[in-house]
């Protein structure tokens, strides 16, 4: 996001460093010079080569010394202007090396890493508000879906049920019809409220909801989906389980839509201080040069809302992209 | 099939009576309790006693009227249908409790396993398929789908070790008196040991019907609880 920000208008310019180097440069020259003319002038006509290579020479050394300094001075400015360029708030984290000299530019180092720190955690609350009033909103509608719709759809079975019993048996056919269809329908509101709001997670928790989730999938997209859930798991948030599950979700969503595999594999494992969960599909992999849409955007936000990291790649072995989810047990804040 | 060629093993005095299934609906959404009354008082083998809206009225209602069936709602707003089948079974004739949900999977029939319950049917099934459950019911067939064993032990992880040991004896058809003795358990502490274990696995409902949809209804199991009680 930072690079479409850009503003077009941009106007090309001599940098700092150029013209500040290029200006000692000169004056360096032009004082070397007057001093010559002022103090020995008739020596100018007579001056003997050695002296002119010791001259030239020192004042090389006084300008590449110069050139030292002000590159010291001036570089943090540059590489603050690169991460400023594509410093991107969905990977936080990065930061300007702060040991940079006592010195203007240091100091605006330091306060631009304040200031991400301070971006990355306003935005870390925004996406927590929004992704908080999602759920919310999501368990609304699921509820909705459920009491209402799906309970008058019933009703509509129930009372067609009946109704069939008494029609002449031409009618028959037509009402089996709209019954067919009124089950349909049942069974997508059921389907969607489900997609909604994963129960399960409430209700039983990660593991169970991820094996469901998984039994689902693969029922619903044909996908071979392999499980491997590791034995021994430590307690998660139940803030950290939605994230993982829906991580679970949007990813197992994206195999089914771009890969182009027929199976998948989910793994939910502990590693030192981690919980990791991998998805991975044998397909196409990663399409070349693409930017990232918005379904990954979404998992990213989400894992940085718990202090996880989300890796996506290639794999090799057979395999093709791997989404990759680390939850740090300790989430430093 | 003719279901009301029953043998007389329902040992009511009324002959009449006892051809007949005596039925109570509880659902709480008025349009579904009007559909079930409307649908179950057109069979001509099915009598129903009562339409109501709330767990606590089912069990009122039972405990003054002897019925044949209990066509119970899951989500009843307040206390759920597990809630009811398991009081249901407490009573001195305990009537058959068939289950009427919005979701009929493996992992709300494993609670249904422990509430008792006798049946589990999907509100996506169609009218005549409900019927058909509750005279199969009737007749002390069990139809529950089937839990799947991983599921079964994803659920078992929630319970305590003498909890799992009743959850497994329950899933094989095993009787709660069977398991107590088993188990040396007071027919009180099973009971209580049950309701805890009803807190840990319900609201459950998980996986949409479509599951299901192939299973077959007729090939369910037929513990020999059922065939033998009352």
């Amino acid at each position: 996001m930072a690079s479409a920000a850009q503003s077009p208008e941009r106007r090309r310019y001599v940098p700092l460093f150029h013209r500040v180097a290029g200006v000692n440069a000169l004056l360096l020259i032009a004082a070397v010079a007057v001093t010559i003319i002022v103090l020995a002038p008739r020596k100018i006509s007579s001056f003997a080569s050695d002296e002119a290579v010791v001259l030239v020479a020192a004042l090389a050394l006084v300008v590449l010394v110069n050139l030292y300094l002000l590159r010291r001075l001036v570089g943090p400015l540059q590489a603050l202007t690169a991460l400023a360029r594509r410093v991107d708030l969905s990977l936080p984290g990065e930061r300007m090396p702060t040991a940079a000299p006592a010195s203007e530019a240091g100091d605006l180092a330091l306060t631009f890493n304040e200031m991400l720190e301070r971006l990355e955690s306003e935005r870390r609350e925004a996406t927590g508000r929004v992704l908080a009033g999602q759920e919310a909103e999501r368990l609304r509608i699921a509820q909705e879906l459920h009491d209402q719709v799906g309970q008058e759809l019933t009703a509509v079975l129930l009372v067609l049920s009946r109704v069939q019993a008494h029609v002449a048996p031409e009618v028959r056919s037509e009402i089996l019809e709209v019954q067919d269809a009124v089950r349909a329908s049942l069974e997508d509101v059921r389907r969607i409220a489900l997609e909604l709001r994963p129960e399960a997670l409430d209700d039983l928790g990660l593991i169970s909801a991820l094996a469901v989730l998984c039994e689902r999938f693969a029922e619903r997209s044909g996908l071979a989906v392999t499980q491997r859930i590791a034995d021994e798991l430590p307690e998660l948030e139940p803030e950290t389980e939605l994230v993982v599950y829906r991580v679970a979700q949007e990813a197992l969503t994206n195999v089914a839509r771009h890969s182009g595999s027929e199976r998948a594999e989910l793994k939910l494992d502990r590693v030192d201080g981690a919980v990791t969960l991998s998805v991975r599909d044998a397909g196409r992999g990663l399409p070349v040069g693409s930017a990232p849409g918005a379904g990954i955007r979404g998992m990213r936000e989400r894992a940085a809302l718990i202090g996880a990291t989300l890796e996506i790649s290639d794999v090799p072995d057979g395999w093709g992209c791997e989404v990759r989810l680390e939850v740090p047990l300790e989430v430093p804040r | 099939m003719d279901y009301r060629r029953r043998s007389g093993s329902v040992g009511r005095d009324n002959e009449k009576e006892a051809e007949m299934i005596r039925c109570l609906v509880v659902d709480d959404h008025p349009a579904v309790r009007m559909g079930l009354l409307g649908l179950l008082e057109d069979q001509p083998d099915f009598v129903v006693l009562d339409a109501v809206a709330t767990a606590e009225a089912a069990v009122a209602f039972a405990e003054s009227n002897a019925i044949d069936v209990a066509v119970v709602d899951y989500q009843l707003g307040g206390r759920n249908g597990l809630w009811v089948s398991r009081k249901l079974k407490r009573l001195p004739e305990p009537p058959r409790v068939v289950i009427y949900s919005a979701y009929s999977d493996g992992i709300l029939a494993a609670a249904c396993v422990v509430a008792e319950a006798d049946g589990l049917v999907s509100k996506a099934r169609l009218g005549s398929e409900l019927c058909d459950a509750i005279r199969r019911v009737a007749q002390g067939q069990l139809l529950l789908p089937t839990v799947r064993p991983a599921l079964a032990d994803s659920m078992r992880r929630r319970l305590g070790s003498d909890e799992q040991a009743i959850f497994g004896m329950l899933l094989a058809g095993i009787s709660p008196p069977e398991i107590a003795h088993t188990l040396g358990f007071s027919a009180g502490e099973l009971e209580s040991s049950l309701w805890t274990m009803l807190r840990k696995l319900e609201r459950l409902e998980v996986e949409p019907a479509e599951l299901l949809r192939n299973r077959s209804w007729v090939g369910t199991r037929r513990p020999t609880r059922l065939l033998t009680k009352g």
